[in-house]
């Protein structure tokens, strides 16, 4: 891996960490976005967009409602690609596995910036509570940089474990295909369960069964 | 009543892009409030070091919590009812009234429905095009409403100050929430087809019996034996399993 | 046992509607103060805050007197939610209220924390121990995944 490979993934695990809550959700933090792009970065943009796939599959569990806790995609997407690029279909189980294992890290990760998030807040309190803007804009600065930081050794520890899995894979051969195969199994099921949820009441069934239809119609058809 | 410049409103615009830039548990993004209002509090009678902007803006940088892209409808009510001269306890009444509606909407309208629709469409398209145009597809479909939400939530609120309320009751708003999530649900079950047949159509008979054991695996942790492990735990699990079954 | 009557400060918000309007299958939630009961514009937003399915009614302390027994005759579940320490108390005095949860009583000027998500001043402890007192089983509770936390337990 080049100088500039590697600086362009962890630029974008940062990019992508910082956007899933800190600054703008405009959802490059999603896991299709942010692994599409990472397999550019490292020359294999198709590797990128089937491990993409696959943790999309997954997210669409996601629904950060009401304070939920939610894993992050963004930097364990990064590490997955670096898994998966140039090795063909075998890694891409590898590849999602550790995609999962860093967004599991990454959820713990947001529930402990929060409360260091809430240290600050606190010990800020007394000039929050006489409207200082200097305190208010470095509160909220703080917060941006302790994302970064937290978004930057997440991808770091990613692609560790990555260089790692590369080395000295664990399965290979027809255990690993099987192993991505399992793992597209629990996702499809995923989205499926959590898309029905999607429309309210009991037209869940129907609204989904219509668009497997429609979607089966259009694989025979096209 | 002065009312803001353009400029104030375009800041006040960046500005919550960094809303929940402090998410905490004390205030949540209160202080991404205060900081976003604060270019519309600006012209309040005798300016920045008048009486009524740093009332103002304590009132703002307290607790509040709401969808992100919809708390610039809460910045602008609150801020146009600063200048409406609304006495202090009724504006902290409307900000506590806001957090409740502006999460409800939000959740629905984009995390349980622009979102997972923008996905599924990302996913169909990314199986049967040049590489990177699901993705595109996705950041398109996605960030257009949401861009138009952000704005229109803050022009909305400036608009209707304490009577925000009627915004949010907006029949075209109302109208998007009742079809926004079948929406989802059909553009999922129009994807979920496709991205099997790309991720594992060439395979054989053995992968495929791989992934109805994955899904069937899922439907029942997932649907019932442990809802609460979540498909990523399950996922991590079953990965487990695989490894130690291979090295044994 | 039907009712459940609940302070939090931040009233009908994602907690309540969704994390407990879920797990109790609640059927209504009473908005109890005696402004928004008056205030045309809050309720307003308010309803806007609650999903279908579910109805959401306003009422001063007194209507609540008035329909607590209504409610707790009822078999679907009701919540009784109240902003402050104080309307619980004249709620308390005039319904016969059994169990309360408290679920969000934030930071304000006099309060000291006694849990995270519970800060009360020395007369509001006290006002809810007078309750406790009286037979008034009082728990700590956010979300319905959490443990009740005994009021013994923060105000000892």
């Amino acid at each position: 891996m080049s100088g500039v490979t590697l600086g362009g993934l962890i630029l974008w695990g940062i990019v992508t960490g910082v956007d899933l809550v800190s600054f703008l959700q405009a959802m490059v933090a999603r896991p299709l976005v942010a692994a599409t792009v990472a397999g550019a970065i490292l020359g294999d943009p198709s590797a990128g967009v089937l491990i993409g796939m696959v943790l999309e599959l997954f997210a669409l569990e996601v629904l950060p409602v009401g304070g939920a806790r939610y894993p992050d995609y963004g930097p364990a997407a990064v590490a997955a690609c670096a898994v998966a690029a140039g090795r063909g279909p075998e890694a891409l189980g590898l590849g999602v596995v550790v995609g999962l294992g860093l967004a599991q890290i990454g959820e713990w990760s947001i529930v402990a910036l929060r409360r260091w998030n809430t240290t600050h807040v606190r010990r800020a309190a007394a000039a929050l509570d006489a409207g200082d803007l200097k305190v208010i804009q470095r509160v909220q600065l703080a917060g941006i940089g302790r994302d970064a930081l937290r978004a930057l050794l997440l991808t770091l520890g990613g692609l560790g474990v990555a260089l790692a899995v590369r080395r000295w894979p664990p399965v290979a051969g027809r255990p690993a295909l099987l192993l991505l195969a399992v793992l597209v199994g629990i996702g499809l099921a995923t989205a499926a369960i959590n898309g029905k949820r999607l429309a309210s009441g009991r037209t869940g069934l129907a609204w989904l069964t219509t668009g497997l239809a429609g979607g089966i119609a259009w694989l025979f058809l096209r | 009543m002065a009312v803001p410049a353009v400029m104030a409103f375009v800041r006040a615009g960046f500005r919550l892009l960094t809303v929940q830039a402090c998410f905490n548990h004390e205030r949540m993004i209160g202080v991404g409030v205060g900081y976003a209002s604060e270019p519309l509090l600006r012209t309040l009678p005798d300016g920045v070091k008048g009486d009524r902007y740093r009332a103002a803006m304590i009132r703002a940088t307290r607790y509040f919590n709401a969808h992100p892209y919809l708390v610039g409808l809460a910045a602008g009510a609150l801020a146009r009812a600063e200048h409406d001269d609304v006495p202090g306890p009724q504006i902290e009444r409307l900000r506590t009234a806001l957090v409740g509606p502006l999460g409800a909407v939000g959740d629905r309208l984009v995390w349980a429905g622009t979102l997972p629709a923008a996905s599924a469409v990302g996913l169909a398209i990314s199986t049967d095009a040049r590489a990177g145009l699901g993705a595109l597809a996705m950041l398109g479909l996605y960030n257009v409403p949401h861009a138009v939400l952000r704005i229109w939530g803050l022009m909305a609120g400036w608009r209707n100050g304490t009577r925000v309320g009627r915004a949010l009751a907006s029949p075209l708003l109302s109208a998007t929430l009742r079809a926004i999530g079948p929406t989802a649900t059909l553009a999922i079950g129009f994807a979920i087809p496709l991205v099997t047949a790309r991720l594992v159509g060439g395979l054989d008979l053995a992968i495929w019996t791989g992934v109805v054991a994955g899904a069937g695996l899922a439907i029942m942790v997932l649907r019932w034996i442990a809802p609460a492990l979540g498909a990523v735990r399950l996922g991590l699990l079953a990965a487990l399993g695989i490894a130690l079954g291979a090295i044994l | 046992m039907s009712v459940m009557v609940r302070v939090d400060d931040r009233l009908v918000h994602g907690q309540v509607v969704v994390g407990w309007g879920r797990a109790m299958r609640l059927k209504r939630i009473v908005l109890v103060d005696d402004v928004i009961s008056g205030s045309e514009w809050e309720q307003e937003l308010y309803r806007m805050g609650v999903p279908e399915g579910m109805e959401i009614e306003f009422a001063s302390v007194d209507d609540a007197a008035t329909g607590f027994a209504r409610w707790n005759a009822e078999r679907d579940h009701t919540m009784l939610l109240v902003g402050e320490v104080d309307t619980l108390l004249r709620l308390g005095a005039v319904a016969p209220v059994a169990r309360v949860n408290l679920g969000g009583v934030h930071q304000a000027t006099g309060r000291t924390e006694r849990l995270p998500y519970v800060f009360l001043s020395d007369e509001e402890a006290a006002q809810l121990q007078t309750l406790a007192d009286r037979g008034v089983v009082i728990t700590a509770q956010d979300v319905p995944t959490a443990p009740p936390i005994p009021l013994a337990e923060f105000v000892p």
